[in-house]
């Protein structure tokens, strides 16, 4: 009943969205039911869609704790994509250096390649806000756009494969794919490392003393340093640990995904890691559950576009419309109470 | 002419033309900061002037109505924003993000639907170089700043009007006293909402006519993600000048320089991978940064919301 009645504001913001977004299709000359029977059917359909949207879950969940473990310091890490970008060109290196070597070796020395180099590419603003109290909002962005010119430089580079026909590099040795665990469908075990990745963050952030401290930070940060918490070190170390898990999720799509780098692999991860991450209001238990609905829409929007020619952009709206109802409906509540 | 001559005056010209939509966009900006309203969807405003005035533009075969119309789109997002923070009282950053998506969803399914998928992408003409009459025949000045484009022109005109506003008038000092103590400035009778809202819509206007510069001056039609971080380094921008015009005008046209240059220098062909030099723009923003920024004046009040029942600010 608890659950029920807390999880009611959220569903009547999201009926009002669809709402408005459905007037939108409408108004733009399509037709809004046929457009969410696709949107919403394509995940539940055949089992190819539902895999589809577990594997579009994967980057999606990890992308939004790269946010919601550094917002929970009251910090806001828009570096996800740069991130990932440079968990994947991390992953990339070890696979194809190292090519050479058994799966039980390179596997493990691939991911953890990708969460270093991820690490390292969030660490570099962390230090900046640590040090000389620099926004961490523009900084991170910043290293997204390097990082663009990064991917293209690696995967146009000495590692590019020139047949691709677009920006790629050759593929990492097989030691290096991840394996799958059904044997009819494609899902690689990419799927397994993110849900522990999210138990584990829920459990770190929730029952931990250090976690604890993360959270108290951002809940308030005066009463924090008079405990005793050092809370300049806490975004420090909360924006590093985000960014570790978005250099996961770039290393998951080379190992799991796409076996060699992509160029553009990235694409709206980090936007839609927001998205979810603001409309969790940065709860890591939501985030899995808010990124599987998200992923259905993902999913979804992709065979919209197939089969009803309804630019696959309509979707971002709904989504932007969603996180804005979910938003007003919060002041709402705060109204009445 | 010499060589040389010729090769500083083509770059300091394209400089000053490269400098627009970071002037418009950091004054912008700064425009809503001065009254606490901390913007962070600039990126998605100026792709969606971009679109918007493209659109129109390529429509109607008149530049000028796609500005008007890439202007007025901004002051709607900006009216949004005002809406969201300063009415309702929600979070800054998290309106500024929602927009933000808004923005990029909008600006690419716009062109998509009216003008659908094409061979080749539809062009409209970009904006005519306007000489200044006498000025323009200054040899070196003359071609550099009195032979551009009238937002060229525009820009610098803002720029000035703006510092004159907020720094010689009664009614900018209020404007000034919003951001920095909303409680004094409502106590002496300023209104701050209205103040807010002013503020916050004028600086969409600026934002989204910053968008529309990027189709009507560099490349002619519109591209998903055309603005490439340039909302993002505006923020920056308006950081470094210390939210005052001047200052912003001053550090977009060194900004612009470093574009210019990271081209010219790709276009030269130097052996160094171009993609290392498109990072530069990016990678000197964030070395100013820790040099500028603790220093940097930052209105009092930036990014929080002014409730009048609370006690205490």
């Amino acid at each position: 009943m608890n659950i029920l009645k807390r999880a009611l504001p959220y569903l009547g913001a999201a009926v009002v969205a669809f709402l408005v977004a459905g007037i939108f299709i409408a108004l733009m000359g399509y037709d809004p039911i046929k457009a969410y029977a696709t949107i919403f059917g394509t995940s539940f359909k055949t089992p190819y869609g539902f895999i589809q949207t577990i594997l579009k879950w994967i980057p999606l969940t990890l992308q939004a704790l790269a946010f919601t473990i550094p917002f929970a310091t009251g910090k806001y890490n828009i570096g996800g994509e740069g991130q990932m970008i440079a968990g994947a060109i991390g992953a990339t290196a070890a696979g194809i250096l190292l090519a050479d070597l058994p799966i039980y070796f390179l596997l493990p020395l691939e991911i953890l390649a990708g969460i270093i180099a991820g690490a390292l590419w969030g660490l570099v603003p962390a230090y900046l806000l640590f040090q000389f109290k620099i926004n961490e909002i523009l900084t991170t962005v910043l290293f997204n756009f390097i990082a663009f010119n990064l991917i293209d430089y690696v995967a146009t580079g000495p590692w590019s494969d020139p047949t691709a026909g677009h920006p790629t590099t050759i593929a990492v040795g097989e030691g290096g794919f991840l394996p799958n665990i059904l044997t009819s469908q494609p899902l690689n075990a990419g799927v397994l490392i993110a849900l522990a990745v999210a138990v584990g963050v829920y459990i770190y952030t929730n029952r931990t003393v250090s976690g604890y401290e993360l959270v108290a930070t951002g809940a308030n940060p005066k009463a924090s340093r008079a405990h005793g918490i050092n809370t300049r070190v806490q975004f420090l170390l909360a924006l590093v640990l985000g960014a570790a898990v978005a250099g996961l999720s770039g290393a998951i799509e080379v190992a799991g995904t796409h076996h060699r780098l992509i160029e553009g692999l990235q694409s709206n991860f980090l936007l839609l890691g927001l998205i979810i991450g603001l409309i969790a209001a940065g709860n890591n238990m939501a985030v899995p559950f808010v990124a599987f609905f998200i992923a259905i829409l993902e999913v979804g929007a992709r065979a919209m576009q197939r089969t009803m020619q309804i630019p696959v952009e309509m979707v971002f709206i709904v989504e932007a419309l969603l996180l804005i109802f979910i938003l007003l409906s919060n002041v709402v509540r705060r109204r009445k109470a | 002419m010499s060589g040389i001559e010729e090769t500083i005056i083509s770059f300091l010209k394209l400089t000053m033309l490269s400098m627009v939509p970071f002037v418009l966009a950091s004054l912008g900006t700064m425009l809503g900061g001065r009254t606490g309203v901390y913007n962070v969807a600039q990126e998605g405003m100026m792709l969606v002037g971009a679109s918007v005035g493209f659109l129109v533009g390529y429509l109607t075969e008149n530049l000028f109505l796609g500005m008007l119309f890439a202007m007025l789109t901004g002051a709607l997002f900006g009216l949004l924003l005002a809406y969201f923070t300063t009415t309702l009282k929600m979070d800054q950053f998290v309106v500024g993000l929602a927009l933000f998506f808004a923005g990029i969803g909008i600006s690419t399914l716009l062109p998509k639907k009216v003008i659908g998928i094409t061979l080749t992408p539809p062009m409209i003409p970009t904006l005519q170089d306007i000489p200044v009459p006498l000025l323009s025949k200054i040899p070196f000045i003359g071609e550099i700043f009195f032979n551009q484009n009238a937002l060229v022109y525009t820009s610098i005109l803002v720029s000035i009007a703006l510092w004159y506003f907020l720094f010689k008038t009664n009614l900018g000092l209020q404007l000034r006293s919003v951001g920095e103590n909303p409680k004094a400035a409502d106590s002496l009778g300023v209104n701050v909402v209205r103040m807010r809202y002013i503020t916050t819509i004028l600086g969409g206007v600026l934002i989204g006519l910053a968008g529309a510069y990027l189709p009507m001056v560099y490349t002619g039609t519109f591209t998903d993600g055309m603005v490439k971080g340039r909302g993002w380094l505006a923020i920056a921008l308006t950081f470094f000048g210390g939210f005052s015009p001047l200052p912003i005008l001053f550090g977009s046209m060194f900004f612009a320089g470093i574009e210019v240059l990271a081209y010219k220098v790709q276009i030269g062909g130097t052996g160094i991978p171009y993609q290392f030099l498109l990072m530069l723009p990016y990678v000197m923003t964030l070395i100013i940064m820790i040099f500028t920024y603790s220093r940097a004046r930052v209105p009092a009040f930036l990014g929080q919301n002014y409730d009048r029942e609370k006690r205490t600010l």
